[in-house]
């Protein structure tokens, strides 16, 4: 099991990210918003502790729309599984922008101002998506890495995220969980990377999914 | 368009302040200034939000202009004893921590003449129920962003209809659409929060 910290600075923040969180996919927000988001990225980002960890264990996909993690069935659904073929271990991570970067977010909202809000939101899930990254970056084993995949997206039910919290000592960076699967602090990220010598890592499908109430489509 | 339609439009919020400020100095009564600029003004940033010609920063800025001119007319609508359309109780449901949807639908339908009790998120069922006993509501307005919270609306849809409550259920969010909400018995859905205020104000009819 590895658990590490790490910080960030407001220059390190890809911007590019941050305009996508706010729903710009294909452009960049007006002059003023991005000064807004740039003021609220100095200014919360630098009280940000990102924290990470994760595990390797043992994999199999054990029928078309489940998996077997350590032991433990899950059932991440056709979509996901789909993506794993040649898959013999998962790497397992939870990562945080942290209890910091909430109580922040926290203040920042409790002044009742909805677009500083909406916009820290949004860097708080950047913050939250590096250190998936950083995990990524972290390993150097010897197979093939899938995208990364979370209970809640692509028809896997965000239930099974007690499932996976299973699998790790409690309050893992800590992060806590509700009866309803939802972590706090808020900006957390949970999931797992498929691994194999014969797996190929495919890019996401949102394009071609059917799921039209997806809310993160990525195509939308 | 005036001053102040100008400004919630733009979401410029200290010049909607001024412009607010100007109507009443011209003469015009707080619900005039409300349904002549400001409700036309946040239908169009709305629609533009639909055809995907703005995005969701641009209405949250005119959200905030708006709800910023408001604080300068409630008390005077207070004042001058303007009734209110009805009450609504809002919140995002058991779960789900996602609100910037249902602040929209929350300020178009103060802005519409409604008063509004704002939950948060993450609300029970007994607390939407309490809140409608509490404050005499009309309407429980439920919202949700996941699909996984969004079954969650059906439990409070049974729990109000068990409890014997005489008000109307309205929900709404990304992953629905009105045959969920027939499904579950709802009286009312809407897709945006102009829409919203037009379903609301059927379901008093």
């Amino acid at each position: 099991m590895v658990e590490r910290a790490f910080k960030v600075s407001p220059a390190e923040l890809p911007e590019k990210e941050v305009w996508f969180a706010m729903g710009y996919r294909d452009s960049v927000p007006e002059e003023r918003i991005q000064e807004m988001a740039r003021g609220l990225i100095g200014e919360l980002v630098p009280k940000a502790t990102l924290r990470y960890t994760y595990q390797i264990v043992e994999a199999e996909k054990i029928s078309p729309r489940q998996v077997r993690f350590a032991g433990k069935t899950f059932t991440p659904e056709g979509i996901i599984c789909s993506y794993l073929k040649g898959m013999t271990h998962a790497l397992l991570f939870i990562g945080t922008a942290g209890w910091e970067y909430d109580r922040a977010k926290e203040a920042l909202k409790a002044e009742g101002d909805i677009v500083a809000d909406f916009i820290a939101d949004s860097i708080g899930s950047v913050l939250a998506e590096m250190t998936v990254a950083q995990i990524e970056k972290d390993y150097d084993g010897p197979h093939t890495l899938s995208m990364p995949y979370s209970p809640g997206y692509c028809d896997w039910n965000i239930r099974e995220q007690h499932l996976l919290f299973s699998l790790f000592p409690e309050r893992p960076c800590g992060v806590i969980l509700s009866e309803t699967s939802l972590m706090a602090p808020e900006k957390s990220v949970s999931g797992f990377f498929a691994l194999g010598e014969t797996l190929q890592r495919q890019p996401y499908h949102c394009q071609i999914c059917k799921n039209s109430r997806c809310f993160k489509r990525r195509n939308a | 368009m005036d001053n102040l339609y100008q400004a919630i439009f733009k979401g410029l919020a200290p010049l909607a302040k001024t412009a607010v400020k100007e109507s009443l100095d011209n003469g015009k009564t707080p619900q005039d200034i409300i349904d002549e600029s400001m409700i036309p003004a946040m239908e169009a940033i709305g629609q533009e939000f639909e055809a995907g010609r703005v995005f969701v920063p641009n209405l949250l800025l005119s959200a905030r202009a708006m709800k910023m001119a408001l604080d300068i007319l409630k008390p005077l609508m207070l004042a001058g004893q303007t009734t209110t359309v009805g009450t609504v109780v809002i919140g995002t449901v058991k779960g789900d921590l996602h609100d910037i949807g249902k602040n929209l639908v929350a300020s178009m339908l103060e802005g519409r003449g409604f008063k509004v009790i704002n939950l948060g998120t993450d609300v029970s069922k007994e607390r939407f129920i309490e809140a409608a006993k509490e404050n005499d509501a009309d309407i429980i307005c439920l919202s949700a962003l996941l699909t996984t919270t969004m079954d969650y609306m059906k439990e409070v849809v049974d729990a109000v209809k068990a409890d014997g409550l005489n008000v109307k259920v309205m929900v709404g969010g990304a992953p629905l659409n009105q045959e969920f909400a027939d499904t579950i018995g709802a009286d009312g859905y809407s897709s945006n929060a102009n829409e919203a205020v037009v379903v609301a104000k059927k379901l008093l009819s």
